[in-house]
């Protein structure tokens, strides 16, 4: 096996384990898995890409740890992610920007850049990420490889540092669909110290993954298609629907007008969540405490927090505290919620008509480092993921064309969507393709 | 819905959300925020009269557990990240006198 640590010249990792040992035999029995570093783990340290938490040592493994350890999975280190998992870039980490294998002068995606890169430079088999508002999708599109986020509920979060609790889900990066249907397979099944975890017992999703699906009707909303899209995109994704059509499904138009409002619903709903579930980053009981000498409590909270929280994150704590505050609660955090729920009737009728959904992970590939500086601009990389995370149903990201830029190919991703615990169908949808098309293979420069 | 935020505005909710800031973080943040509403304001358009808000996902109700001791972490376990302790405690500044 090739070094990680001779070979990551991406910054992927924050920290490298020394080949583990794991003599479990299981299904997983030899694959390695890097760890997102907001995913806490006994061995090593747990910083979420955060001066927050640097050096922070878990008293305790995430579920989805211990599950992959018993499965005979070998750990070998937590990669960089954006602050907290807020970002779409993976440059807003403490421990300096993750670079694209593609084209290391830009960004991997986020905020699950470190996994995405580490499984596109080859320097593990597959990775997990937690997916928000599109932190698994985006970078595995970004990089040129399989991003899978399964149905809200499915993989228990207990141990999964919490930004959003009601959008958070913890998924996986791989090179092919098996892998991803695997490792949550293994991963999924109720969890008692999750109480947001689904009660049933882990669905078979590699029991029939290669039994293409006989009728499959393929959904594309026309808001998915249009000026928003780099041209190289667009054209990626008609032959994506060529290949499904040359595989016998019916393609369907369906209507989601709400993916106009996807981010700003999210914007509302994400920042509220992250501004009650960080404010227990109080310098008291772990994490960074101010060296200054503070005259009381408010003092010590504020001067910690200032020094410990990178500038991303205090803005998604103000926004969130703003409307959540008194006197604008229901103008706003109320009314993201009641859109919330149109947005799964949305998706409840399209699905009636349709399998899966197909459109672009993202609206162009990937951007150069320092690129979108403006908050706004950012959020809006994940115009085709969010809504997946504010219904809580399942999408997969799978590479599906290049877009050639300054002389260099870049990864283009196509999206899948499944209904609510409907992931076998979803990840057999995805074989279908991958088994028709050679993508997934192509490798960038870099791997020898 | 707002579509700007004033100076006034974001001190006061960078104070609710206890995060000490220079003027100058006051001054961008504005700037950012006042972007960031000016984008939210697009759920004008959502006709949500008569909707029921939907928090979550899963509509779980509360699941409980039976009462009944289980592991838990020893003290030297939860003491051990502490930026400060002293003996079997966390060690906090004066607390008293000040605002909390």
């Amino acid at each position: 096996m090739i070094s990680i640590k001779e070979n990551d010249v991406f910054n992927a990792f924050h920290e490298i384990w020394d080949e583990t040992d794991n003599s479990n035999a299981g299904p997983l029995q030899g694959i390695t898995v890097a760890i997102k570093d907001n995913i806490v783990t006994k061995k090593g340290t747990t910083t979420c890409g955060s001066k927050m938490l640097d050096g922070y040592q878990s008293p305790f493994n995430a579920t989805v740890i211990d599950r992959l350890e018993e499965a005979g999975a070998i750990l070998v280190g937590k990669t960089n992610c954006d602050e907290f998992a807020m970002g779409s870039s993976t440059e807003h980490c403490a421990w300096g920007p993750v670079l694209n294998p593609w084209d290391t002068t830009r960004v991997p995606g986020g905020s699950s850049g470190g996994s995405a890169a580490a499984v596109a430079a080859r320097l593990c088999r597959t990775a997990l990420g937690s997916d928000t508002g599109g932190s698994i999708r985006q970078p595995a599109a970004l990089c040129g490889i399989v991003g899978y986020k399964p149905t809200y509920g499915l993989v228990s979060r207990y141990g999964l540092v919490a930004f959003a609790s009601s959008l958070d889900q913890i998924g996986t990066f791989s090179l092919h669909v098996e892998d991803a249907a695997l490792l949550v397979e293994t991963m999924s099944g109720f969890d008692t110290l999750d109480s947001t975890c689904r009660e049933e017992s882990a669905p078979k999703l590699t029991e029939h993954l290669h039994e293409p699906i006989e009728g499959l009707r393929i959904g594309v909303p026309a808001q998915y298609r249009g000026s928003q899209n780099d041209p190289d995109v667009d054209a990626a994704i008609n032959g994506a629907i060529e290949t499904f059509c040359s595989l016998g499904a019916t393609i369907v138009e369906i209507d989601l007008p709400l993916t106009d409002v996807g981010i700003s619903t999210y914007c509302v709903l994400a920042p509220a969540e992250c501004s009650s579930n960080l404010a227990r980053y109080d310098g008291i009981r772990y994490g960074h405490r101010t060296d200054k000498l503070c005259k009381d409590l408010y003092e010590l909270y504020s001067e910690s927090r200032a020094e410990g929280f990178g500038d991303e994150v205090k803005r998604r704590i103000m926004l969130g505290t703003y409307v959540l505050s008194s006197g604008y609660y229901d103008a706003y955090y109320n009314n993201a919620l009641k859109t919330r729920r149109l947005i799964c009737r949305e998706y409840e009728t399209a699905f009636k008509k349709c399998d899966v959904i197909l459109g672009p992970t993202t609206p162009s590939p990937a951007f150069a480092l320092g690129e979108k500086s403006d908050p706004l601009s950012m959020y809006l990389c994940d115009v085709y993921t969010a809504n997946t995370n504010i219904a809580g149903i399942c999408g997969i990201s799978l590479p599906c064309g290049f877009s050639e830029v300054n002389g260099k190919p870049l990864p283009v991703g196509l999206h899948l969507q499944g209904a609510w615990y409907d992931d076998a169908k979803l990840l057999r949808a995805a074989q279908m393709f991958q088994t028709a098309t050679d993508f997934h293979t192509k490798t960038p420069e870099c791997v020898t | 819905m707002k579509t700007s935020l004033t100076s006034d505005e974001v001190r006061h909710v960078a104070k609710l959300s206890r995060l000490s800031l220079s003027d100058t973080e006051i001054e961008r943040a504005k700037e950012d925020l006042s972007t960031i509403f000016e984008h939210i304001s697009k759920l004008n358009a959502v006709d949500t009269e008569g909707v029921e808000p939907l928090d979550h996902p899963t509509e779980l109700l509360n699941r409980s557990r039976d009462d009944s001791v289980g592991e838990a972490l020893s003290q030297q376990q939860v003491l051990a990240n502490a930026p400060a302790t002293k003996d079997v405690y966390f060690d906090v500044p004066k607390v008293l006198g000040g605002d909390a």
